[in-house]
C-alpha cells in the first residue's frame, strides 16, 4: 500500500459458526464466511463503491468496519493507527472517527424523542460544544445549512412526522456532527424516492469533502455507485473479485461475475439492448466455500484449474486487479 | 386492436373520521390486447392504489371509488361481488411486491397451488393441477421439485417466481405486477423480466407493470403512464416518451436515474416535497416543484392534450388550458 | 410550549375516548381515586371506632350498610378499605414491574449467558405455584401488609420479565439502536434510553392486570386468615363475616362486591391500554 493510503483494511474476516454448542461436538466445524480475508486501501477523501448481490457480504463488511460487529480476524488502520487498539484504549475516539449512515431512515431514530433531543445526544456524549445552548446553535446551523428549514420547527418534531428524505438528511447530519474521517454509507438512498436521491447523495458527498473523509458506499445500484465512486470493489461470497477505477470496472469489466452483473443492469434507454449474460441459479450461502474459485460452479469461463485453488489477485494496469486465473499470463 | 381495459375518470379517495385522502384523481387510460403498460410513479403517486382498486381489494367502508374501469365489457368498479369473484384470478391476476409473504409458511407450495386452483375449478384433479403447475414453473425457470417444498426452503427470487406462476394458473387476460421485482437482486430481476417477456409471447397476455424504476419499464414495456400525486402526467409509448419526455415531471424523473455507461451527466433530482394529498389543490399539482412553472399553472389545472401525435400530456406547456 | 401541552392533552383525551374499555376503565379509576382521596369526607363514621350498635342491619341506627360484630360501620370500612386495596395493588405492581422490566430488559438486551441464566430463572419461577409460595412466605415471615405487598411483587415479576425480554430482543435489532451504538452510547445508556422506553408498553398493560390479581391475592390471603388483621381491608371483612354469612350477610357481601368492582376497573384499564398501545396505533399517536 502506498503512502496515500489513509484507510488500510487488512485481512478483515467475519466468520459465523454454523452449529455451535453441544450439537457440533464430533462434527466438522462449519463456517459461514460472510466476509473472507478482505484487504483494501482507501485514499483520503476517496469514495469506494462496494457492489454485489445479496449474500456477498457487503453489508456485513460495512457493519464490521464500523465495529457494530467485531471481525473474527483482521484490523483496519486509519492514518497508520490500529483501530483495534484505538477501541480498547479510547472507545469514544473511535466512534468519532468512524460513522455509518443506515439504509432505513424511518427506523434510524428512536420514535420517542424529538429531533432536537436526538441530535443533542452525540454532541453531549462527545463533549462537543461548551453548553447545551451552544449545542443547540450548532444543531440549528447544521440543519439550516442542509436545507432543513425552519430549523426550530424541524427540531421540535418527532421522526414519524418527517419524510424519508428529511430523515435521511438528519441521519447524515447526525454522523457528520462528529466530524468523522471514515464514513460507511450502507445503501443510503435505496429506500427513498428516486427524485429525492440526488439531493441526499450530493449532501453526503459535500459534507464528506468538508471533513476530508473517506467514504465506503455500499449499494446494489450499480449505476448510482459508478456515478459517485472513485473506485469500485465487486464482492462475491465474501471476497473481492474485482477492484479498480469505477469507470474502468463498469466499462471494461474483467471478472466473469462482474460481467454477468453489469450485463443484467437494465438501462433506461430502450434502444440500448444489453446482451444479458446468464448465470445458473442463485448465489449459494457462503458456508465453507471452495476450495477453488467461489464463482467457478456458476462461471461461464470456468476451466478445470479454477476448481482447484482460489485464484490470486491478478494485477492489471492502474491498480485494477481481478481474482480470476483466466487472466494469469 | 381490441381494448382489454379502459379506465375512465377513476377517482379513489380514502375517507376516515378526520380527513379525506385523494389518492387517485380523474385518471383515464386504455390498454389494448398484448400491451405491456408500465405504470410509473414514486411514493404517493397512487399507482398501487389504482392497481388494488381494479381488483376491488380496498376496504369498502373507508374507500370511495368513482369512475369506470371497463374490463372485457364489465365495469370492475360497479359489478356485483359474485361477478367480481368470477373474474378475480380467472381473467385478472396480481403479483405483489414481496409475494413471499403471501404464501402460507406451513403448507407446501403444491398444496397451496391446488387450493388456489380449485377456487375456480373445484373438480380439478391433482394431476391436472400439477401438470399445469409444471408447465408454468418451467416458464419461470423453476424446477419441479419446488412443488413439494415449503416457502422457507426457497430463496426470495424463487418465491417471487412461484408467485408469478401462481398468478398465471387460469391464463388471465390481464396480469398486474405491482413492484414485483423491486425487492430482488439485479441478476434475479433481469432473469425474471426476461422470463416474463418470454411468457407474454407464449400466453398472449396483457400486462401492467407498476414500478418506480424506469429501467424496468424501458426494458420490458411498450407503453408507459407516469403518475404523480394521484394524477396522470404523461401517457404514451415507451419509444416516444423515454427519449423525448414532454412533461417536466417525466423529464425530472428520467434525469434522476444515473446512466450506467456513457458520460456522467449531472445527477439531478426534483426539489421540493409531495403536496398534501388530503387537500384539493388548485391548478397543476406539480406546480410547486416544476422547473418550468408559469403563473397559469398555479391557477388552472391543465387538460390532457396529445402532443406531436404521440403522447398524451397534461401540462400547460403544451396548451393544457383550453 | 403551552400549545404543545394543550396538544398533548387533546391527543390523550382522543386516545382515551377511542376505546370503550379504556374509557370505562379510566372513569372507574377516577371514581376509585375520588373515594381514596375523599375517604374521610365520604364515610359516615370512623371505621376504626368500635361502636355500640353491634351487628346492625342495613340502614339501622344510622349505619348505611350495617355494622359488624365490633360495631364498626361497614360502609365506612368499605370506603377506607379502598385505600388498602389500591395501595397493595400499586406497590406490588411497582415492585413486580420494576423487577420484571430490569431483569427482562437486561436478559433480552445483553443476551448470551445472562439471557440463558435469566430465562431459566423465569422458567423456574413460573413453575412454582405462586399462591402457595406466598402462603409459605407469609407463614414464615409474618402477615403484615408490607410483607404481603413485597411478596406479591417478588412472585409476579416473571410475566413482566418475559414481556420485556421479548421486546428487548426485537428492539435491539432496530436501526436506531445500532445507530446509538455507532454514536458511542454505552450499553447502559442504550438499555435505559432506548430499549426500555420503547418496549415498556405491553408491560404497562400487563402490570395493570397484575394490579387486579394483587387485590384478589390480598383478599384471598385475608380470607384464609393470613392477612394483616390490623388494617382495614376488604379481604379481612370477608374473613370476619364468614361466620355470619347467614345471620349478618352484609358484613362479607359488600366487601365482596367492592373487590369485584375494583378488579373489573383495573382489568378494563389493562385491556383498554393493550388495545390503545398496540403497535398499530404507533405509540398511541395516529397511524
Amino acid at each position: 500500500m502506498d503512502n496515500n493510503t489513509y484507510i488500510d483494511i487488512k485481512n478483515i474476516s467475519m466468520w459465523y459458526p454454523v452449529n455451535s454448542g453441544l450439537k457440533s461436538i464430533g462434527k466438522e466445524k462449519k463456517w459461514i464466511k460472510a466476509v473472507d480475508d478482505i484487504t483494501i486501501g482507501i485514499e483520503r477523501g476517496e469514495v469506494l463503491g462496494v457492489i454485489g448481490e445479496s449474500g456477498c457480504g457487503k453489508s456485513t463488511l460495512g457493519r464490521v468496519l464500523v465495529r457494530l460487529e467485531n471481525p473474527t480476524s483482521g484490523d483496519v488502520l486509519i492514518d497508520g493507527q490500529s483501530t483495534k487498539n484505538l477501541i480498547k484504549n479510547d472507545y469514544k475516539a473511535f466512534r468519532r472517527l468512524v460513522q455509518i449512515v443506515f439504509q432505513n431512515p424511518y427506523d434510524s431514530f428512536t420514535p420517542r424523542d424529538t429531533i432536537e433531543k436526538i441530535l443533542m445526544r452525540p454532541l453531549r456524549i462527545h463533549d462537543i460544544g461548551k453548553s447545551d445552548a451552544d449545542r443547540n446553535t450548532i444543531i440549528k446551523e447544521a440543519l439550516e445549512a442542509s436545507g432543513l428549514r425552519p430549523a426550530e420547527d424541524i427540531m421540535s418534531r418527532y421522526p414519524h412526522q418527517l419524510s424519508g428524505g428529511q430523515l435521511q438528511r438528519i441521519s447524515i447530519l447526525r454522523s457528520m456532527l462528529l466530524e468523522p474521517k471514515f464514513i460507511i454509507a450502507d445503501e443510503p438512498v435505496s429506500m427513498l424516492d428516486v427524485s429525492v436521491r440526488a439531493d441526499i447523495i450530493s449532501m453526503l458527498l459535500r459534507l464528506s469533502k468538508e471533513n476530508n473523509a473517506s467514504v465506503v458506499f455500499i449499494s446494489h445500484d450499480i449505476s448510482l455507485t459508478r456515478y459517485i465512486s472513485n473506485k469500485i470493489a465487486v464482492m462475491y461470497l465474501g471476497k473481492i473479485v474485482e477492484y479498480g477505477d469505477s469507470e474502468v470496472v463498469v466499462n471494461e469489466p474483467k471478472h466473469p461475475y462482474t460481467q454477468v452483473l453489469l450485463s443484467n443492469c437494465a438501462s433506461i434507454d430502450p434502444n440500448e439492448r444489453m446482451n444479458k449474460l446468464s448465470v445458473e441459479g442463485e448465489p449459494p450461502t457462503p458456508i465453507n466455500p471452495g476450495p477453488g474459485c467461489y464463482f467457478a460452479p456458476r462461471c461461464f469461463k470456468a476451466v478445470e484449474q479454477c476448481f482447484n485453488k482460489y485464484p490470486d489477485n491478478i494485477v492489471l494496469e492502474n491498480g485494477h486487479y481481478v481474482a480470476c486465473d483466466r487472466y494469469n499470463k | 386492436m381490441s381494448t382489454i381495459l379502459e379506465v375512465k375518470n377513476l377517482n379513489i379517495t380514502y375517507k376516515n373520521k378526520k380527513k379525506n385522502v385523494y389518492a387517485v384523481k380523474d385518471v383515464s387510460f386504455t390498454i389494448n390486447k398484448g400491451d405491456s403498460l408500465g405504470l410509473v410513479g414514486e411514493s404517493g403517486s397512487g399507482k398501487s392504489t389504482l392497481a388494488t382498486a381494479l381488483l376491488r381489494l380496498h376496504p369498502k367502508h373507508s374507500t370511495v371509488i368513482t369512475g369506470k374501469a371497463n374490463f372485457m365489457g364489465k365495469d370492475l368498479i360497479s359489478i356485483s361481488e359474485k361477478e367480481l369473484l368470477d373474474l378475480r384470478w380467472n381473467e385478472l391476476a396480481v403479483v405483489f411486491q414481496k409475494s413471499m409473504n403471501s404464501l402460507s409458511p406451513v403448507h407446501r407450495i403444491g398444496e397451496q397451488i391446488e387450493d388456489i386452483y380449485r377456487v375456480h375449478k373445484p373438480k380439478a384433479t391433482k394431476k391436472e393441477i400439477s401438470d399445469r403447475a409444471s408447465y408454468l414453473m418451467s416458464l419461470v425457470n423453476l424446477s419441479n421439485r419446488v412443488y413439494n417444498l415449503y416457502p422457507h426452503e426457497l430463496s426470495g427470487g424463487m418465491l417471487q417466481r412461484v408467485s408469478i406462476a401462481i398468478s398465471l394458473l387460469h391464463n388471465p387476460k390481464l396480469l398486474i405486477l405491482d413492484e414485483a421485482t423491486t425487492a430482488l437482486d439485479v441478476v434475479t430481476q433481469g432473469q425474471i423480466l426476461d422470463e416474463i417477456l418470454k411468457m407474454e409471447k407464449e400466453m398472449d397476455m396483457t400486462r401492467i407493470m407498476i414500478t418506480h424504476d424506469m429501467s424496468v419499464v424501458s426494458s420490458s414495456c411498450n407503453k408507459v403512464a407516469i403518475m404523480y400525486a394521484g394524477e396522470l402526467m404523461e401517457v404514451g409509448c415507451v419509444e416516444d416518451i423515454i427519449p423525448n419526455p414532454k412533461h417536466p415531471y417525466t423529464q425530472g424523473l428520467l434525469s434522476s436515474f444515473p446512466s450506467l455507461k456513457g458520460e456522467k451527466k449531472e445527477l439531478r433530482g426534483i426539489p421540493g416535497y409531495l403536496p398534501d394529498l388530503s387537500i384539493k389543490h388548485e391548478g397543476c399539482i406539480f406546480a410547486t416543484r416544476c422547473k418550468d412553472v408559469m403563473d397559469i399553472c398555479r391557477k388552472i389545472k391543465p387538460v390532457k392534450k396529445i402532443v406531436d401525435n404521440k403522447q398524451e400530456v397534461s401540462c400547460h406547456l403544451y396548451g393544457g388550458d383550453d | 410550549m403551552e400549545s404543545n401541552l394543550n396538544n398533548k392533552l387533546k391527543k390523550t383525551y382522543k386516545i382515551i375516548t377511542s376505546d370503550k374499555q379504556l374509557t370505562a376503565g379510566i372513569i372507574g379509576l377516577l371514581i376509585v381515586l375520588t373515594v381514596i382521596i375523599f375517604a374521610p369526607s365520604l364515610s359516615t363514621h370512623d371505621p376504626n371506632f368500635y361502636g355500640t350498635n353491634v351487628l346492625s342491619g342495613l340502614g339501622e341506627n344510622g349505619h348505611l350498610l350495617g355494622t359488624n360484630k365490633m360495631g364498626q360501620d361497614i360502609y365506612s370500612m368499605i370506603i377506607f378499605g379502598t385505600r388498602t386495596s389500591v395501595q397493595v395493588a400499586v406497590i406490588s405492581a411497582l415492585i413486580s414491574g420494576v423487577l420484571g422490566i430490569l431483569i427482562g430488559g437486561i436478559a433480552g438486551f445483553f443476551g448470551g449467558k445472562i439471557d440463558q441464566f435469566v430465562s431459566e430463572l423465569i422458567n423456574v419461577f413460573m413453575m412454582l405455584p405462586t399462591f402457595f409460595l406466598i402462603l409459605l412466605i407469609i407463614a414464615l415471615f409474618g402477615n403484615s401488609i408490607t410483607n404481603v405487598m413485597i411478596v406479591i411483587g417478588i412472585t409476579t415479576w416473571p410475566s413482566n420479565a418475559k414481556l420485556m425480554r421479548a421486546q428487548a430482543l426485537s428492539i435491539r435489532e432496530r436501526t436506531f439502536v445500532k445507530a446509538a451504538t455507532a454514536m458511542g452510547e454505552s450499553k447502559r445508556e442504550i438499555l435505559f434510553k432506548y430499549i426500555i422506553p420503547n418496549g415498556i408498553f405491553p408491560v404497562i398493560a400487563n402490570t395493570t392486570i397484575g394490579m387486579s390479581n394483587a387485590i384478589l391475592t390480598e383478599a384471598s390471603l385475608s380470607f384464609l386468615g393470613l392477612g394483616d388483621p390490623n388494617i382495614i381491608s376488604w379481604g379481612q371483612m370477608i374473613y370476619e363475616g364468614k361466620s355470619y354469612i347467614t345471620s349478618a350477610w352484609w358484613i362479607s357481601a359488600f366487601a365482596g362486591v367492592a373487590i369485584i368492582l375494583t378488579v373489573i376497573v383495573f382489568y378494563l384499564l389493562g385491556d383498554g391500554l393493550n388495545h390503545v398501545l398496540n403497535p398499530k396505533h404507533a405509540n398511541g399517536r395516529e397511524a
